[in-house]
């Protein structure tokens, strides 16, 4: 704790990641809840390197980069799947997909 | 590995002996967030944020409001973890409010262009952060893949969707207002507060709780003390992360390529796939919608299937 005050970042990582969490369970809009799971891996990555940061070694930047390479595939697949919903509805509303929970 | 840290580890070298009374102080300090006053920062923030979500009922005045009482949350909250500031400069603070507020405007606002653009903030704020960390290649990973790759690609279809959404009539006099009904009125903001909120508390909660690993770290760091010395001196923090990369992450950094590479492959299958609309396509009855698998047409590159667009050259599905 001399050279990170490490709880400050933890405590910047919980609550990006709950306005995430919140932003994911409000929100409507397709692309917009997507972009809240961003969010939460922001939170998820600030987490990670201030750790790494205070044990001293690479492992939390090594994570992080392999949760941006997660964040990228997850990204391109999803808003693949956006376009080919708002195809079909011509509505990025959540809830035109209430159909979906059978 | 050594250059890094080693000004951790000077500070673990030189006073070893002060560890345990580091530890001490922190066991001290811990006592300066209460729960209490966690819980009702945390009540505060989810009663804050219930009303600046946007919602019916809520005009754009009782929802500054809430978003000032958000602010007010969180300068509290950061001055009461600026009495037990220890390593942290200006920086951090200023990094983090910008982070968190823009993180809050992300999905507070109803424009989904705007939340993209807050979520850019974001991601800028939280580079700085980084290098606050001194991570400075992952903030410049960050920006690029975030703030440039993934952005442009949200923007993108984001502009798309609106394009084609704001044809209709019906749309078109909603959009007068503040934007879409769907991106006007949140669905469940009391519940989904009050779970964020409880959740944001307990993880406060248990970081501030206490920090018994302190002086375990210590004892740890002041152990790698005498490490045999590298083969190759790097000089600066990427270049010690590239070789650790190369090291020892080899097999999961070419996994990572290769979940790449797949995840490009099924994205472009996705989003070639044709849609016949139940409305387009008068033989469809019953509202059915029809999803063609995305076959090759021919061997012709010009014959790929674009939307909107008639191409002579193009044959029919098999399906069809």
């Amino acid at each position: 704790m001399t050279e990170l005050a490490l709880q400050h970042y933890l405590a910047v990582g919980a609550i990006m990641f709950g306005i995430g969490l919140i932003g994911f369970m409000t929100r409507r809009n397709l692309i917009i809840i997507f972009l809240c799971t961003e969010l939460m891996f922001q939170g998820v990555g600030i987490n990670l390197i201030a750790f790494g940061r205070y044990w001293g070694n690479f492992a939390g930047q090594a994570f992080v980069i392999f949760v941006l390479v997660i964040a990228a595939a997850e990204a391109s697949l999803a808003l693949g799947l956006v376009v080919l919903l708002f195809r079909q509805k011509s509505t990025l509303d959540a809830d035109v997909w209430r159909e979906l929970k059978g | 590995m050594h250059g890094l840290f080693s000004s951790a580890l000077g500070a673990a070298a030189t006073a070893p002996a002060s560890a345990p009374a580091l530890a001490g102080q922190m066991g001290q300090s811990a006592e300066l967030i209460p729960p209490a006053l966690l819980f009702v920062l945390c009540v505060a923030a989810a009663v804050a944020m219930m009303i600046v979500l946007p919602g019916r009922g809520r005009e754009k005045s009782i929802r500054i409001i809430g978003g000032v009482g958000m602010l007010a949350v969180l300068i509290v909250l950061g001055a009461v973890l600026g009495k037990l500031a220890a390593g942290v400069g200006v920086f951090f603070w200023i990094f983090a409010f910008i982070a968190l507020g823009g993180a809050v405007r992300v999905i507070t606002h109803t424009k989904p262009v705007y939340s993209a653009l807050y979520f850019v903030l974001t991601v800028m704020a939280t580079a700085g952060l980084f290098v606050l960390m001194w991570a400075e290649f992952m903030a410049a990973a960050l920006i690029l893949i975030y703030g440039g790759a993934i952005l442009v690609t949200y923007v993108f279809v984001i502009m798309l969707a609106a394009e084609a959404g704001g044809t209709t009539a019906a749309v078109q006099a909603d959009d007068e207002h503040t934007g879409l009904e769907h991106d006007r009125i949140s669905r469940e903001p009391i519940l989904a507060s009050a779970v964020g909120f409880a959740l944001v508390g307990i993880l406060l909660f248990v970081i501030f709780d206490r920090a018994p690993g302190e002086a375990r770290r210590q004892t740890a760091l002041a152990a790698r003390m005498p490490t045999p010395a590298p083969i190759v001196e790097l000089p600066g923090a990427t270049q010690q992360l590239g070789a650790y990369l190369f090291d020892k992450q080899l097999v999961n950094l070419e996994l990572a390529g290769l979940i790449l590479t797949v995840a490009m492959v099924g994205a472009i299958l996705i989003a070639r796939r044709r849609v016949w609309r139940a409305d387009d396509v008068g033989a469809l009855a019953g509202g059915e919608t029809i999803v063609a698998p995305a076959t090759p047409i021919d061997d012709n590159p010009h014959s790929i299937p674009v939307d909107g667009t008639h191409n002579p050259r193009q044959k029919a599905y098999p399906e069809t």
